[in-house]
């Protein structure tokens, strides 16, 4: 019995060393990548650190393919047919997802507090990727789109929510949660004359699985000027003390 | 299996354990019989599942030799059977885990609650002891961090207990200690949320100040309450803590305090939840009437000469007891009574132990009572018995006369339940919490502990007169007491437990 010539095989290896390198090239670029976001952007750090992984993959997959003798054209119109097909058909959900994503760093609201959004006013009790759920004085419920919190004009009517300054972001699932709180506390001892001192800072647990914990961490400031400052300060401080200690940073919770 | 350091099975004497496990060392000649369970405890469809944590750890372990890994907390589980008391460990002395661990047999055997995980800070015990129907989760802290915590700690309960100035402490919350106060506050929540995803808890119970932030890092919908076992007074808290605190304890559904006192001020410090008083407590069945034959020899050891009238202060070396007052009162007696003696009994807390945070203020504070002693001519009369057995402890409330709790500030004052049970008539400062079920001359004589002039005249008021007003305050004490059982107790806590998980 005879083996056919190595010759035969070559494409095939190529494709599985291009898909080793490809994850090799994915895994380093995702991770650098969201170091260099979270120096000065720390909750969106992981997503741009995921996207840029995405993007190596499907370069590193077209190039896989081609050597395959795939033809490129038109895996990559199938790409494109797909994506803005699933853009399409998915415009509304995408929109709320969005917005959440930019709710979550941006809208100075969050569970239990009382808002009015366009022609609703209510206390928040539930915030998912595609609605916001409002208790309104009459008991009803209301569920307004979260896009709608990024058109439109958000009022949060709780009293002193102006101090409030909430920094979502996330970590890997095994990192030592105390020993990150207790480095957190202490950078932002630093800041303590910029923030109100009756309020310590908050750190909470939203969510949690294996691969990560989604957190908050709340602040309160004492001059509402400071507030951009600050939230930029604070979330470069998260930032500094997530990789100093060797930990990733993920994104905002979802 | 032996220790590096081995320790002389003696404790505390504010808190017996020996005869907690009716394993008692030596047994007492007359031990009074634990009480059935009682039947009008909660009925539940099945025993609940409990979390409970404090900081103070039912066992405690000794430090290694220096230079050496603590041999203990090298291994994961341990069998309570494999381990020797008084070499590899000892019962806690103080007064959480006294009241915690007679409540939860007590609560286990009348159906209340289940096979129940108990979390403390227990730098060298293994991570997890396997103690009958406990579980016994130990959480280890580096020296470092644990000296940080224990400045926060100290801060707090010395502010509370107003031996510090309020305003020195503003930015407790703020400070490096803090965060190390966090980091053990979140190590524990964490490992009691990994314990939660095994056992599916029904609710939690959290004990004492230093474990406060516990709820707020929990992060579970299900029922948590919380203990505060030192005084609540809202005036001692720096204004600048207040919004932490409150928030701290509005995580909690139900805040449970010692006196209703504590109770008003916990309601206008701005808790929203349910709050509960609920007298602290004593197991009757722990304490012994020992026979004068025994009580002899046992008190000539501390010094205490057969023909000696003696007054017995029991309580940790702790600035905030009052010692102090308790000796410059009895000074003003010395001369009058020759044979008169005050004895002493106590020694440091879990905070002050080797085996916990290694915090000097026990030892210090004895040197400083020393001192007054010998400054005021008294120095051979006051007689410092250190930690003692229960046996011990036993036998000095038989050899005393009357006891004295001179505490300038006091979360309650089980001592003088001791005091009652014993059948000896006592004095209790006004700053006690028990002093809200103290009738003046009827269970007990209140004092102003800073008042020396005021203190002695009690003294020699119960001295001249044991028959009558001592007898007196005995009787008026007994009836008092009742109010302070574990069955009293008991009761109210599955109660409470009833209402937490049904609403």
């Amino acid at each position: 019995m005879s083996f056919p010539p190595i010759a035969t095989f070559l494409p095939l290896i190529y494709f599985a060393v291009i898909l080793l390198l490809t994850w090799a090239v994915g895994r380093l670029s995702g991770l650098l990548a969201s170091r260099i976001i979270g120096r000065t952007m720390a909750p969106v750090a992981a997503a741009g650190g995921r996207l840029t992984t995405v993007i190596v993959w499907v370069i590193g997959v077209t190039f896989a393919f081609q050597e395959l003798g795939v033809s490129t054209d038109i895996l990559l119109l199938m790409i494109l047919i797909v994506g803005f097909a699933a853009i399409v058909a998915l415009r509304e959900p995408l929109q709320n997802i969005g917005a959440k994503y930019f709710s979550d760093i941006y809208t100075p609201f969050k569970l239990g507090d009382t808002v009015q959004v366009g022609a609703y006013t209510g206390k928040v009790i539930e915030i998912n990727p595609v609605t916001t759920v409002l208790i309104t004085e009459s008991d009803t419920l209301v569920s307004v789109p979260n896009s709608l919190f990024v058109r439109d004009v958000v009022t949060n009517l709780s009293p002193q929510k102006w101090r409030e300054v909430i920094v979502p972001f996330s970590v890997g699932g095994s990192v030592d949660l105390a020993r990150l709180e207790s480095d957190l506390r202490k950078s932002l001892g630093k800041l303590r004359l910029r923030l109100d001192a009756r309020f310590p800072p908050v750190l909470t647990t939203r969510a949690r699985t294996a691969l990560s914990t989604d957190l908050t961490l709340t602040v309160m400031i004492r001059q509402p000027e400071d507030r951009d400052a600050i939230t930029a300060e604070v979330g470069k401080r998260i930032s500094e003390v997530v990789s100093l200690s060797g930990r990733t940073t993920s994104g905002p919770s979802a | 299996m032996g220790a590096p350091t081995a320790w002389t099975p003696v404790r505390s004497a504010s808190s017996p354990d020996e005869n907690r496990l009716g394993r008692a060392v030596l047994a007492p000649l007359r031990v009074r019989p634990t009480l059935p369970p009682d039947p009008r405890y909660m009925t539940v469809e099945s025993p609940l599942d409990l979390c409970v944590n404090t900081q103070t750890p039912l066992l405690q372990f000794p430090p290694p030799a220096p230079g050496q890994p603590a041999p203990a907390a090298s291994r994961d589980v341990e069998s309570i059977g494999s381990l020797v008391e008084g070499v590899d460990y000892r019962y806690s002395p103080g007064g959480v885990t006294r009241m915690v661990h007679p409540l939860l047999r007590r609560l286990h055997s009348a159906g209340v609650v289940g096979a129940t995980q108990w979390v403390s800070l227990n730098p060298f015990a293994p991570r997890t002891i396997l103690f009958n129907d406990l579980t016994l989760h130990n959480v280890a802290v580096a020296p470092d961090r644990l000296a940080a915590y224990g400045n926060v700690k100290e801060t707090i309960w010395g502010t509370v207990h107003g031996l510090r100035e309020s305003g020195g402490s503003d930015n407790l919350f703020w400070s490096d200690d803090f965060s190390e106060y966090a980091y053990y506050n979140r190590l524990t929540a964490e490992t009691i949320r990994s314990l939660d995803a095994q056992h599916d808890f029904d609710l939690f119970y959290i004990h004492d100040f230093q474990q406060l932030p516990i709820g707020e890092m929990l992060g579970t919908l299900k029922p948590k309450l919380f203990r505060w076992h030192i005084p609540f007074e809202a005036d001692s808290f720096p204004e600048r803590w207040h919004a932490a605190m409150r928030g701290y304890l509005n995580q909690y559904d139900t805040v449970v305090v010692s006196t209703d006192r504590y109770l008003e001020h916990l309601r206008e410090f701005g808790y929203t939840g349910r709050g509960v008083r609920i007298y602290p407590y004593i197991d009757e069945s722990e304490y012994s009437d020992p026979s004068p034959e025994e009580v002899l020899p046992i008190v000539e050891r501390f010094g205490v000469k057969e023909t000696d009238r003696v007054i017995l202060a029991v309580g940790r070396m702790d600035p905030m007891k009052g010692q102090d007052h308790a000796i410059r009162a009895f000074a003003l007696l010395a001369k009058r009574f020759p044979r008169l003696r005050l004895l002493l009994v106590g020694n440091g807390s879990f905070s002050s132990s080797a085996s916990g945070l290694g915090l000097p203020k026990s030892g210090s504070w004895r040197n400083r009572l020393e001192a007054i002693a010998e400054e005021l001519g008294v120095g051979g009369r006051v007689l410092f018995t250190g930690h003692v057995t229960q046996r011990e402890l036993d036998a000095c409330y038989a050899r005393c006369e009357f006891t004295i709790l001179p505490s300038i500030r006091e979360g309650f004052g089980l001592v003088v339940v001791e005091s009652w049970i014993h059948r000896r008539p006592a004095i209790v400062s006004k700053r006690a919490g028990i002093a809200e079920i103290v009738r003046n001359r009827t269970n007990a004589l209140l004092v102003d502990p800073e008042d020396p002039k005021q203190v002695a005249g009690q003294m020699e008021a119960i001295l001249a007169d044991p028959k009558g007003l001592g007898a007196k305050l005995v009787r008026g004490g007994l009836v008092a007491a009742k109010k302070c059982t574990i069955e009293a107790a008991a009761r109210a806590e599955s109660e409470l437990l009833g209402a937490a998980v049904e609403g």
